[in-house]
C-alpha cells in the first residue's frame, strides 16, 4: 500500500469551482477520514482520484505512481489506477451474484481462472459473506450488500481503499459494527484508506487522521482526531465537530464580557498580543459549561434530558439559551437542578472568534 | 458548436479513451437523428413553399399553400379531422378511465381475464375494425342492416356506419386502451393510505374518488389522451374505409387521395406537402390546446412501493356493471373479429353467411394471387429491421441524452420525440421528398427500404422511452465500480450498463416491431410495385372490390398478430423471471 498525495487540485464543474489549489496527503498504512459539509467537494476530490473527473490542474501520485499531472499531462485511465472503491449506493451490480461481482475485477486483471475463484472466496471470508456467494444482490440487506462492495474493493492488491460515505444508508447499529470491522481489516491487511463521510462521529471512531474541508473546499484542518477536537483550527472546525455554544463577547478593558442582555465580566485574560475585533463569539463546548455556584455568571434552567450517561440542558443566559451536558459522575457530585432553576455557571477552556468572518483565524 | 465543456489544455490527455469513445457516441446520435428526423420534416417546410424555377434556382412561392388552404375540399377535411380527433379522444379519454376505474379498484369478478381482453383492441389493427364494421352496417346493405331489415320490415338500412359518427365509434373502439392501460398501470402504483387518509379525514367514497384518486391519476390520464389525439388526428386507415365511399375526407386521407390522383408526380407530392403542413399546424394547435387543459405535473406519490389497494365495494350494481363489460367487449373484440373470420369464408361478398355459402376458396385466391406472400415478407424485414435499428439507436440515443449528457442534449431529446407529435402520413411525405434523389442522389423510392427509413423516424421515440426509462434505473456509480475495478469504458458498457438494459431493449423492439407488422397509415404512400407490406396488401385487395379476399388476409394477419403477442409475453415474463 502507498501514500497518496494531491498537489495544488483545482476542479470545476461548469463555470463553478468546487475545488482551489487543494492539497491533501494520506499516509501509507493509516486510516485518513476526510470529513466536511455535504456538497463541499469530497466525493469530487474522489473522482478525481478514481479518475472520473478531470481536474483542472494540480497533481496526484499513488506511491510513486504519478496518476495525473496538469503540468506534464499525464492522465491515467480510471480503469488503470489501481484504485479499490466503494461507494454510498454500494454500486453492487444487481445481474451479478455475489461471488461474480467480487470476481470481476479479477477478471479484467486476467487473473488466472482457478486463481479467481479462491482469492474471490478469500475476500468474501474477510468480511464474512461466503454462504452467500451465490446469492444476487437483491436477496441480500443494505448492510451484506456492502460487504459485498468492500469485498469487491478488496479483491486485488489496490494501492489505496476509498470509502465515498460506506454507512451512511445503514441503520445505526450496523452502522457501529461495519466500522469496527473496517478497522479491523485495515489493521489486517495494512491498507491505506482514504474515508469520506459528512458524519464526524464515525470519522473519531475509526480515523488515524483527519482531514476536515470547509463549505468552500478549502482543506480547513489536518491531523490526529485528539489534535481536532482538542485544537480547532478554525470556528468553521470547532463548530462542525461536536455541539458547540457560540456566546456573542464584547471587550470591556482588559476584561471579556458577555454581551446578551446580561453583561458578566468573565474570569478570561485577553491572549497577549491579540486585537479584539468589536463583534466577538465566545464557543464553548456544551461539556465545557459546569454548574458552579460560586461563579457570579448566572442562568436559568429551561429544561433538562436525561440521555443514559448523561444529563443534556438547555439554559438561558440573559437571552441567549446555551446547552449543557452534565456527566453522570457530576450529576451524583453537584446534584441536578429543577427546571426553572436559577445557577451559577463557569466556562472551561472558551475559545474567541470574530463574528463578522466565517472563517477567521482563532484569536 | 462548441458541444463539450473541457479545458484545451488537457482535453490530449486521456491517451484518447473515455472522452473519444462519448464524443464518438454524442456526433453519432447527431448525425443519425438529423438524417431520420430533421432532413424529412425540413424537406416539407421547404418544398411547400420554395420552388425551383427553370433557371434551376430556388424561390419562395407562397401560391401553393394558398391554394390548398382556400380549397373548400381541403377546409372540410381539416374540419373532419378535428371533430373526429375531438370527439375521440374525449369519449375515448372517459371510455379508458371508466373501464381503468372498474377493472383496477372494484370488486368486479374475472377481473384478469376481463383486463386481458380490454387489451385485445390495442393490439387490433384498426383499420381491420372499419373492415368489419363497415360489412356490418355498411349504410349500403352491410349484414346486420339486412338482418335488422329483414326482422323489423324496415325500407332503408336503420343504421349507417359510413358517417364521421361511425368513424368515431370505431376510432374509440380502438383507442380507448391508450388512457385505460395508462391509467390501470397509474392506478396499481398508487399509494392506497392516500386514500385511507381522505376516508379517515371524512371524505365518502364518491368524494375520494373525485377529489383524490382521479387528481392524482391525472398525468397519465393526460398522457394517455395525447396519445389518442394525436394518433387519430394522423390516422388513415379508419375513416378511409368508412369515410371514402360517401365522400367524407381527413387530412390523411386528403392527402392520400391527392398523391395518389396525382399518379406519383412531384407536383402531387407538392400538394400533399402543403397540406401535411397544414396537418402539423392542426395537431400543434391541439398539443397546445391540450397542454393547457391538462398540464400534466407528475406526482411522485404515484410511485413507489406497490402495495395492495383497497377495493371498492360495487354491491348491487356489481352484476349489471360486469354485464356491460362483456357486452363492450363482445361489440369491440368479438364481433368484428367473427365478422372478419366469416366472411373471409364467404364464396362472395354478399351471399348470406350460411354454411353452404362457406368455404376456403378466398385462401386459396389470396395466397396464388399476386403479392400477397411478398407482402408478409416484406412487413417482416421491414418490421424486424426497424424494430431492430430502433432499439439500437434508441438506446443509443438514451445513453447519450441520459449519462454522456452533451451540451446540447436538449435538441438530441427534441429531435428524437419530434416525430412523436408528426403523424406517420406527414413524415412518409417527408421520406419521400428527401429520399427520391434530391439528396446527393440517394433515390430509395419503391424500395423497402424507404418504409424502413419512415418506420425509423415514426417508432425511434418509443424505443428511446423505454431505453430511457431503463437507463434512468442505472445509477452511474455502477459504470463507474466497473472502471475502478478495471474495466475500460466499452467493457463496462458491455458488462454492466448493456446487460442491465437488456430487458427493456427486447420490449423496446416488440413495441415497435407489433405496430410495424400491421400498420398502414405509413406505407400507403411509400409503397412500390414490388414492396406492398401487410397492411396495404390488405386494402388494396378491399379497395379493389375483393372484400372476402381482404378478410381472408386480414384473418391471416390477426393470427400472426397473436401469435407474435404471445410469444412477446413468454419472452417478456421469460427474462423478468431471472
Amino acid at each position: 500500500m502507498a501514500e497518496v498525495r494531491f498537489e495544488n487540485i483545482t476542479a470545476t464543474y461548469g463555470k463553478k469551482t468546487i475545488l482551489k489549489d487543494f492539497s491533501l496527503t494520506v499516509n501509507s498504512n493509516e486510516i485518513l477520514c476526510l470529513v466536511g459539509p455535504s456538497g463541499c467537494g469530497k466525493t469530487t476530490l474522489v473522482r478525481c482520484l478514481l479518475g472520473l473527473m478531470k481536474p483542472e490542474s494540480g497533481k496526484i501520485t499513488v506511491g510513486d505512481r504519478v496518476l495525473f499531472d496538469a503540468k506534464k499531462r499525464i492522465n491515467i485511465p480510471a480503469e488503470k489506477r489501481n484504485i479499490g472503491i466503494v461507494f454510498q449506493d454500494y454500486a453492487v451490480w444487481p445481474h451479478m451474484t455475489v461471488l461474480e461481482n467480487v470476481s470481476y475485477p479479477l477478471k479484467k486483471r486476467r487473473v488466472p481462472k482457478g486463481e479467481i475463484k479462491e482469492r474471490a472466496m478469500k475476500a468474501l471470508e474477510l468480511v464474512h459473506m461466503t454462504t452467500y456467494a451465490n446469492h444476487l444482490p437483491m436477496q441480500l440487506s443494505g448492510g451484506q450488500q456492502q460487504r459485498v462492495a468492500i469485498a469487491r474493493a478488496l479483491v486485488v492488491d489496490s494501492d489505496i481503499l476509498v470509502m465515498d460515505e460506506p454507512i451512511t444508508n445503514l441503520d445505526a447499529k450496523l452502522r457501529e459494527e461495519m466500522l469496527l470491522e473496517i478497522r479491523l481489516i485495515q489493521s489486517r491487511l495494512k491498507s491505506t484508506v482514504l474515508y469520506i463521510t459528512h458524519d464526524q462521529q464515525s470519522a473519531l471512531q475509526l480515523c488515524d487522521k483527519m482531514a476536515i474541508m470547509e463549505p468552500n473546499g478549502s482543506l480547513c484542518q489536518y491531523g490526529t482526531d485528539e489534535d481536532i477536537i482538542l485544537h480547532p483550527a478554525n470556528k468553521f472546525t470547532f463548530e462542525f465537530i461536536g455541539v458547540s455554544n457560540m456566546i456573542p463577547v464584547t471587550c470591556k478593558g482588559e476584561k471579556i464580557c458577555l454581551d446578551c442582555g446580561v453583561d458578566y465580566k468573565l474570569d478570561v485574560e485577553l491572549p497577549k498580543g491579540t486585537t479584539f475585533a468589536e463583534k466577538s463569539v465566545m464557543g464553548v463546548r456544551m461539556n465545557d459549561v459546569v454548574f458552579d455556584e460560586k461563579s457570579d455568571v448566572k442562568a436559568q434552567v429551561v429544561s433538562k434530558v436525561f440521555l443514559g450517561s448523561e444529563y443534556n440542558y438547555f439554559i438561558k443566559l440573559g437571552h441567549k439559551v446555551i446547552r449543557v451536558q452534565q456527566s453522570m459522575l457530576d450529576a451524583k457530585l453537584s446534584g441536578v437542578p429543577e427546571d426553572g432553576a436559577t445557577v451559577g455557571i463557569r466556562f472551561v477552556n472558551p475559545r474567541f472568534y470574530d463574528a463578522k468572518e466565517e472563517h477567521s483565524e482563532a484569536v | 458548436m462548441k458541444l463539450f465543456k473541457q479545458n484545451n489544455n488537457l482535453a490530449a490527455l486521456d491517451g484518447g479513451r473515455r472522452f473519444s469513445l462519448d464524443k464518438a457516441l454524442t456526433i453519432t446520435t447527431f448525425v443519425l437523428l438529423i438524417i431520420i428526423v430533421l432532413i424529412p420534416i425540413f424537406m416539407i417546410i421547404f418544398n411547400t413553399f420554395f420552388v425551383k424555377a427553370t433557371t434551376g434556382r430556388w424561390s419562395l412561392d407562397l401560391s401553393m399553400f394558398k391554394t390548398q388552404l382556400t380549397d373548400t375540399k381541403n377546409l372540410s377535411a381539416m374540419w373532419n379531422t378535428v371533430k373526429i380527433a375531438f370527439f375521440t379522444t374525449i369519449v375515448g379519454t372517459i371510455a379508458g378511465v371508466f373501464y381503468a376505474w372498474l377493472l383496477g379498484r372494484s370488486d368486479i369478478p374475472a377481473k384478469g381475464l376481463m383486463r386481458a381482453l380490454f387489451n385485445i383492441p390495442y393490439m387490433f389493427p384498426p383499420f381491420l375494425g372499419a373492415m368489419a364494421w363497415d360489412m356490418l352496417l355498411n349504410g349500403r346493405g352491410g349484414y346486420f342492416n339486412k338482418f335488422l331489415m329483414n326482422l323489423l320490415h324496415l325500407e332503408s338500412a336503420p343504421l349507417n356506419i359510413n358517417s364521421i359518427w361511425g368513424i368515431v365509434f370505431v376510432e374509440v373502439s380502438y383507442y380507448f386502451p391508450f388512457v385505460f392501460m395508462q391509467v390501470v398501470a397509474a392506478l396499481e402504483k398508487m399509494d392506497p393510505t392516500l386514500e385511507e387518509c381522505a376516508r379517515i379525514a371524512g371524505a365518502k367514497q364518491s368524494t375520494v374518488i373525485w377529489r383524490i384518486t382521479l387528481p392524482l391519476t391525472k398525468p397519465a390520464i393526460s398522457a394517455g389522451a395525447l396519445l389518442i389525439l394525436t394518433t387519430s388526428l394522423a390516422h388513415f386507415g379508419v375513416p378511409s374505409i368508412i369515410g371514402y365511399s360517401q365522400g367524407i375526407y381527413t387530412l390523411p386521407t386528403r392527402i392520400y387521395a391527392v398523391i395518389y390522383n396525382a399518379g406519383g408526380s412531384f407536383e402531387g407530392i407538392r400538394q400533399g406537402a402543403a397540406l401535411s403542413v397544414l396537418l402539423v399546424a392542426v395537431v400543434s394547435a391541439a398539443l397546445i390546446l391540450q397542454n393547457k387543459i391538462l398540464s400534466s405535473g407528475s406526482y411522485d406519490i404515484i410511485k413507489g412501493k406497490s402495495t395492495r389497494p383497497t377495493l371498492i365495494k360495487l354491491r348491487g350494481a356489481k352484476y349489471p356493471l360486469l354485464v356491460f363489460c362483456v357486452i363492450t367487449l363482445l361489440v369491440i373484440v368479438v364481433v368484428p373479429l367473427v365478422m372478419i373470420v366469416l366472411v373471409s369464408f364467404l364464396k362472395a361478398y354478399g351471399l348470406p353467411l350460411k354454411l353452404e355459402n362457406f368455404s376456403l376458396i378466398q385462401y386459396t385466391r389470396v395466397f396464388k394471387g399476386g403479392g400477397t406472400i411478398d407482402s408478409i415478407k416484406n412487413s417482416l424485414f421491414a418490421s424486424i429491421t426497424a424494430g431492430v435499428v430502433c432499439m439500437l439507436l434508441g438506446t443509443l440515443v438514451a445513453y447519450v441524452v441520459q449519462k454522456i449528457k452533451p451540451k446540447n442534449k436538449g435538441a438530441l431529446e427534441f429531435m428524437s420525440m419530434l416525430p412523436y407529435a408528426i403523424p406517420g402520413t406527414v413524415l412518409s411525405i417527408g421520406v419521400i421528398l428527401a429520399w427520391q434523389g434530391s439528396i446527393l442522389n440517394i433515390n430509395l423510392y419503391n424500395t423497402i427500404w424507404i418504409i424502413i427509413v419512415a418506420y425509423l423516424a415514426r417508432y425511434l421515440s418509443f424505443s428511446m422511452k423505454t431505453s430511457s426509462a431503463a437507463l434512468l434505473q442505472v445509477s452511474s456509480s455502477l459504470e463507474e465500480a466497473a472502471r475502478a475495478c478495471g474495466a475500460s469504458h466499452t467493457e463496462s458498457l458491455s458488462d454492466i450498463t448493456l446487460p442491465l438494459i437488456r430487458p427493456a431493449m427486447v420490449s423496446g423492439f416488440f413495441l415497435i416491431f407489433l405496430p410495424a407488422m400491421r400498420e398502414v397509415t405509413t406505407s400507403i404512400l411509400l409503397y412500390g410495385p414490388k414492396t406492398r407490406t401487410l397492411g396495404v396488401q390488405i386494402y388494396g385487395l378491399r379497395d379493389a372490390g375483393m372484400i372476402p379476399q381482404a378478410a381472408a388476409l386480414a384473418t391471416v394477419a390477426i393470427g400472426i398478430i397473436i401469435i407474435l403477442n404471445t410469444l412477446v409475453n413468454y419472452i417478456v415474463k421469460d427474462r423478468k423471471g431471472v
